[in-house]
């Protein structure tokens, strides 16, 4: 029976909400993403290729722009990490009660924003293009499902717990870190993978600017009206992005404290 | 201030511009959720009962929301072309999952003792469903329904790119006049105008909940 919970659930999230269809995406995804990309690159490797699509469709250059493409999709998550959880900890906290509901505040309104016009505006703003310009505004915009996670998760310790905790002598920190932290961890993990479909999705944006990333194969491939170019680009994008996901599952039932699976 | 001056005057120049596409991007996203709304409704009541059906439906769609927008717009422009079928495609396909995930989790949460007496008092199958089932579980889907408006609200401005409607085009404009006195401009211009639209329509959302919802189960 699923919780009334995930019906509630106001977000961007590609949750499927349902333990069973979890489990199958969990089994059969990677077989049927590594099928078709096989596929689809024996397909563009063995066609008759001129100029133009011979200069995109190497080893080589399919390598480096994937390459690109894991390093923004690694370095926003990094970021993420590092600056989401501690926040949403930060806030969270009895003394920080007043501030909590604004950030939460913000970070829905954050979810509107397109990320396009986010990754465009930082390009005009620093008039710098590469790598860090990227990365910046795409991981501001998937910082917010792990923060709001976090908070989330934090708020929803129970209150007798803590005070049970604090009661067998624990320090403020201590019950932080061994009851609140470990019963938050799987909301987080599953903002976290949220996140990193926001990131890898986002990804394909960062030629816009210079960024590199898989994003470049699709553009070459549509102006230039060569199909078998954009169709490796958009399918090799697409199998990262749903192979980073199946990670995040993965992630989401191996991580997660074991009183709770 | 000097700026903000600057964008007033821009803002103001174009206003017909700017409303224009704004009425467009609202009425895509507005037009497009309607159709994942039928689509996801249809198909959430078609499987909800079983649970093998449930995780496939849940499961397909949830794989295609993964796949990036940029990517999806590309595989469909030689198959689409471009401009509008292409986009109606993608955004229809991506509102899915949020409908469907929501209509399923709210079918199944139905207490059974309420559908048994529908029944008992001598309702039809389908009289259960339309009259008992799918009104408690219509709060659920309107949540998912909005969380898909949301989400389209953004990935229609990559729509541009494939020469689609909407506010998009003014980041496009913004990002291909770079070093122009408006590039910034119309980039602003474009994205604040993304954000405030969405809010407005979460506000729709609100009071069509309202409105729509069985007065039994109002909060």
């Amino acid at each position: 029976m699923p919780d009334t919970t995930t019906a509630e659930r106001a977000g961007f999230s590609a949750d499927s909400g349902s333990r069973r269809s979890e489990r199958l995406r969990l089994f059969t995804e990677p077989v049927v993403v590594l099928a078709i990309l096989g596929a689809v690159l024996v397909w563009a490797f063995t066609g008759d290729l001129d100029d133009i699509e011979a200069r995109e469709i190497n080893a080589a250059n399919i390598l480096t722009l994937t390459w690109q493409h894991v390093q923004i999709t690694l370095a926003v998550t990094a970021i993420v990490l590092l600056v989401a959880i501690p926040l949403g900890i930060l806030v969270t906290r009895p003394w920080a009660k007043g501030v909590a509901p604004i950030v939460l505040g913000i970070a829905n309104m954050g979810q509107a924003a397109p990320a396009l016009g986010l990754l465009v505006l930082f390009f005009l703003l620093t008039q710098q293009t590469g790598f860090w310009v990227a990365v910046i505004p795409i991981a501001f915009y998937a910082l917010l499902p792990v923060l709001r996670n976090t908070m989330v998760g934090l708020q929803q310790v129970d209150q007798s717990l803590l005070e049970a905790g604090r009661g067998i002598g624990m320090s403020r920190f201590t019950v932080l870190r061994r009851i609140e932290f470990p019963l938050a961890v799987p909301l987080m993990l599953a903002g976290l993978r949220t996140s990193l479909v926001l990131a890898v999705g986002s990804a394909t944006l960062a030629f816009f600017i210079g960024g590199g990333g898989l994003g470049e194969l699709i553009d070459v491939g549509y102006k230039l009206r060569r199909t078998s170019v954009l169709v490796v680009g958009a399918v090799l994008s697409a199998a990262l992005a749903l192979l980073v996901d199946w990670l995040g599952g993965l992630a989401e039932q191996l991580l997660g404290p074991k009183g709770l699976r | 201030m000097n700026w903000l001056s600057d964008f007033g005057s821009f803002v103001a120049g174009r206003w017909e511009q700017l409303l224009f596409d704004s009425y467009l991007h609202v009425s895509a996203v507005v037009q497009c959720v309607v159709i994942a709304t039928v689509v996801g409704m249809l198909l959430g009541v078609a499987v909800y009962r079983s649970p093998f059906g449930s995780a496939v439906a849940t499961a397909v769609t949830s794989a295609i929301l993964t796949i990036p927008s940029f990517a999806l717009f590309g595989l469909l422009i030689p198959v689409l072309g471009l401009g509008v079928p292409p986009t109606v495609t993608v955004l229809v396909l991506y509102a899915l999952l949020p409908i469907v995930r929501n209509t399923i989790v709210g079918l199944a949460s139905v207490d059974s003792s309420v559908t048994d007496a529908a029944r008992g008092i001598g309702m039809s199958r389908f009289g259960v469903l339309t009259r008992v089932e799918l009104r408690l579980a219509w709060p659920a889907v309107l949540t998912g329904i909005r969380v898909s408006t949301q989400m389209l609200m953004g990935i229609l401005a990559i729509a541009a790119y494939a020469k689609g409607p909407g506010l998009g085009n003014q980041i496009i404009t913004g990002l291909s006049r770079v070093g122009s006195a408006n590039a910034t401009n119309a980039a602003v211009a474009g994205t604040v105008a993304i954000v405030i639209l969405a809010l407005v329509l979460d506000a729709v959302y609100v009071l069509i909940g309202r409105l729509t919802t069985s007065r039994g189960i109002r909060v």
